[in-house]
């Protein structure tokens, strides 16, 4: 048996016959670590939280929590005996009762087990609900039901906390704000969590950990950084939108060719055969602006994001090209205009397919 | 699929609810009396020309009635409208045969409107002059003044939910107000309308003390001769067949109403609640005369009728042991409703926990219950005893279980139970689909076992929903004729058996105090639950 604290192996997550994400694996390794789980919608991702939760059975596999198997083809714990607390993305508060005592029921759960002390007033204060205790699900809106919801899982203090897009109904200005809150929260009750997404920044923030599901399959469970920067398939590049594949030759052991960008030099994370046809992950920070340089291309599109431009430039084989500026550079570029690329390019971790 | 006790109750209630409809199919191919053939060369044409007559009518004065009525006070502000917009509901409290007697009481021959013209005109020869509201008219007149409120009900929560921006596109097209209402408004409100018609449209198929008391010969009275006066259960059963065709089309086509009926009451995005309009000089006086008109015609004439009799003939009180018919009609709303939500709420409760789709199906059919007749309810659940007890239990040496069932307090609660199991079932399936199901599975995940979810969520959050389910029930199952009347025990009479008893014996005199009573408690339980009836709290 392995020592990691939660821990999913071979399992078909389904809803009745139909299965949803196929042979998943994954494990958390110690307590209070927070994981977050990637997708387009529809992909299955609630119903992997759903099966963790003891609401949905499993025919393979097995999932286990502190060493003790939860599902399993044979095994099925009630859900109510899991001690795993799941904060639903619709609402999903008692009706009939007032935010507060909805969130007091949460409370009666774990009376006895004070050590992780998550109290009311800090919840309240922490999802900013204080002014809405009073009222009823009804009476408040979809962004506040969410928070409340949250509220009430967070004081169950699980072993294990599923949050099912638990942002997705708050407001954009308020959203980075919560993001801490809930990341300081759960780290400080160190109350281990899964957190299910489709927003890609959220889940590089909140989770040490990202799984990303695609065409029924986890492809990639990683930390985020190896996610955005190294992931290892294409159907994940196109997902993240964060980068084109370009074609390319592998000329040395450090160096490709690319018939609009020219030489390209840094370090294979995968290795390929010199000589060989691959197809280049460019992300927009992998190339440098430079006035001065002869390697020019068009400007077709700018991006303003804040920060940083990203400017879309077409090459002569008509490849559109995604590049990162800061927004604070000396000058900007109009579309149509040429935009200079620093040469000799080079690229620290060099992504191939 | 799984096979737990959850599925097993539900399966069963669902097939006890289905008996009756099976029995009438099964019957029909059995071999009947002479009285069949005797029938369907003379009578069988008139039951049908009779029924439809009394159908097409009352359809159209319900729709006049309800639809004139609702859209008066869902639309403009005079005086007494928001009196009107409950007291228009009381109707119900009156059913068909009762107002049947109170026609006939004020228009017969030295009626109450003979001694009312005695007394201010003196003596003459009156009768002549006054008009005879009897047979096939009086039979119309008195079905459609009691069940116009189905329209109206129906009609009017359409109408409220009729958003403002409607009739403002409406004004902005350049409508006028009579364009607005036949373009706009009635076509926006017909799903909802038809749905109420298709109600009132079952209600008249099924009704048997009026057109009994006027002497028409439909196919529901039919089917009760047939059983009554020639012992034939074949022959009822056959006519029986005929008429739940007929009642099934119009059984589903208030469903497919209802369903599309949905989507004007879901006008969450962009709604904005209208203004009413409000009336004044000539307009005023005339949206009011003719509410008045309406409630006063359909709920004060056969109330001060049966209450003018009530006082004028006394002794009736006392003869008739009033407080023994109270007691033993609230005995029987008693027990049935307390039958009626246990069951159904381990119907949906199984429902909902197993979501299992053979039995959505299965509940599905067993709600067409209230569309069968009640004559026909109480004689194919004869039929079925009968069957049982001769092929089944006397074959294997028991004794007769007839005894039982038929004439005993258990068997009407029975068939009441599969008469009004929709009723109750549909009532807390409304009340269960306010309640996303992942309630439910926060609260296991809070800890909560299926039994204290039941226990501390459910309960609490239907308790409004069951409290009108069982006022529901209770209305229903007091005014309910045919079926109490058939399968009473011997010596068990309700309010409403003894008004009929009576009335058929022409003492219209002595069914003046159970019915005035029958009115009364009806009108009590309308007035508790006219807050849910209109959707006052959506307002």
């Amino acid at each position: 048996m392995s020592n990691n604290f939660f821990e999913i192996k071979n399992v078909d997550f389904k809803i009745g016959n139909k299965v949803k994400v196929k042979n998943v694996s994954f494990s958390i390794e110690n307590e209070g670590d927070i994981i977050c789980l990637l997708g387009p919608s529809g992909i299955g991702k609630t119903t992997i939280l759903r099966t963790i939760a003891g609401l949905e059975n499993i025919n393979k596999g097995s999932i286990a929590l502190k060493g003790k198997t939860l599902s399993s083809e044979k095994i099925n714990i009630e859900p109510e005996n899991r001690n795993i607390s799941l904060a639903f993305q619709e609402n999903s508060l008692f009706p009939h009762y007032s935010i507060k005592k909805n969130i007091l029921l949460g409370a009666e759960r774990n009376e006895i087990k004070k050590s992780k002390s998550i109290n009311f007033e800090e919840l309240i204060d922490l999802l900013d609900i204080s002014q809405i205790l009073d009222k009823f699900p009804h009476e408040i809106s979809a962004g506040e039901a969410q928070r409340a919801s949250l509220a009430r899982s967070l004081i169950t203090q699980p072993d294990l906390l599923l949050l099912d897009e638990p942002l997705s109904n708050v407001d954009q200005s308020f959203k980075e704000e919560i993001q801490e809150k809930l990341k300081k929260v759960l780290k400080n009750s160190k109350t281990t969590t899964i957190i299910v997404t489709h927003d890609s920044y959220e889940a590089f923030y909140l989770g040490s950990k990202c799984g990303i599901i695609l065409n029924q399959e986890l492809k990639q469970f990683d930390d985020p950084y190896n996610v955005y920067h190294l992931p290892n398939s294409e159907e994940v590049v196109n997902f993240l939108n964060r980068g084109i594949l370009i074609p390319a030759e592998v000329t040395s052991p450090k160096s490709l060719e690319n018939k609009d960008l020219g030489t390209i030099t840094g370090n294979f994370v995968k290795p390929f055969p010199i000589g060989s046809n691959v197809k280049l992950l460019i992300q927009p920070e992998d190339l440098h602006h430079d006035d001065g340089s002869n390697l020019k291309f068009e400007v077709i599109d700018r991006k303003f994001r804040g920060t940083n431009f990203i400017y879309t430039l077409k090459t002569p084989t008509n490849t559109l090209i995604p590049v990162f500026v800061h927004s604070h550079h000396i000058h900007q570029h109009e579309v149509d205009e040429k935009f200079g690329i620093k040469r000799p390019i080079h690229i620290d971790h060099i992504v191939c397919f | 699929m799984k096979f737990n006790s959850w599925f097993v109750s539900s399966f069963l209630i669902s097939l006890i609810v289905l008996i009756p409809v099976i029995t009438v199919f099964a019957s029909f191919f059995e071999a009947t009396s002479n009285y069949y053939e005797i029938l369907k060369n003379t009578f069988l044409i008139e039951y049908i020309f009779n029924s439809l007559t009394l159908l097409l009518s009352v359809l159209l004065l319900t729709f006049m009635i309800g639809t004139g009525t609702a859209y008066l006070v869902s639309f403009y502000e005079f005086p007494g409208s928001n009196f009107f917009k409950w007291a228009l509901i009381l109707s119900f409290a009156v059913p068909p045969y009762i107002y049947a007697y109170s026609l006939t009481a004020f228009f017969e021959n030295y009626g109450t409107a003979f001694t009312i013209l005695k007394n201010l005109f003196g003596e003459a020869n009156y009768n002549k002059n006054i008009p005879k509201f009897d047979g096939m008219f009086g039979a119309i007149l008195s079905i459609s003044f009691s069940l116009y409120a189905y329209v109206y009900i129906l009609a009017r929560a359409s109408f409220l939910y009729q958003s403002q921006n409607l009739i403002d596109l409406g004004k902005n097209l350049g409508f006028s107000r009579f364009k607005s209402f036949f373009k706009v408004i009635l076509p926006a409100a017909r799903p909802a309308i038809v749905a109420g018609l298709s109600l009132v449209a079952m209600e008249t198929l099924a009704e048997f003390g009026a057109v009994d008391f006027f002497s028409i010969n439909t196919l529901t009275t039919g089917i009760y001769n047939s059983w009554i006066y020639f012992d034939d259960l074949a022959f009822a059963n056959r006519i029986s067949f005929f008429l739940l065709l007929f009642i099934f089309s119009l059984f589903i086509l208030e469903n497919l109403s209802r369903r599309r009926a949905k989507y004007h009451f879901n006008s969450k995005g962009g709604f904005k609640q209208k203004e009413k309009i409000k009336l004044f000089g000539i307009e005023a006086y005339l949206a009011f005369g003719f509410c008045f008109f309406i409630f006063f015609v359909s709920f004060l004439f056969p109330l001060s009728q049966m209450l003018y009799w009530t006082i004028k003939f006394p002794e009736n009180l006392f003869d008739l042991k009033i407080t023994n018919l109270i007691l033993n009609t609230l005995y029987l709303v008693l027990l049935s409703s307390l039958v009626l939500i246990i069951f159904s709420l381990i119907s949906n409760y199984g429902n909902r926990v197993s979501n299992n789709k053979t039995l959505n199906f299965l509940s599905t059919l067993s709600i067409s219950g209230y569309a069968i007749p009640g004559v026909i309810l109480a004689i194919a659940f004869i039929t079925f005893i009968a069957w049982f007890d001769d092929s089944i239990i006397k074959s294997f040496g028991f004794s007769s279980i007839k005894k039982i069932f038929i004439g005993s307090v258990f068997g009407l609660v029975l068939v009441y139970f599969i008469r009004f199991y929709s009723l109750a079932f549909n009532g807390i399936k409304s009340g269960y689909e306010k309640m996303n199901i992942s309630v439910d599975e926060s609260a296991y995940l809070l800890g909560y076992s299926k039994r204290k979810t039941f226990t501390n969520i459910h309960l609490p959050f239907l308790r409004n929903s069951l409290l009108f389910i069982i006022i529901l029930i209770s209305l229903e199952i007091i005014r309910e004729l045919p079926i109490t009347l058939i399968l009473r025990p011997f010596n068990f009479e309700t309010l409403a058996t003894t008004a009929y008893i009576s009335a058929s014996e022409d003492l219209l005199e002595a069914a003046a105090v159970p019915s005035l009573f029958l009115i009364l408690i009806a009108s009590l339980f309308i007035i508790v639950t006219s807050k849910y009836i209109l959707r006052e709290n959506h307002e």
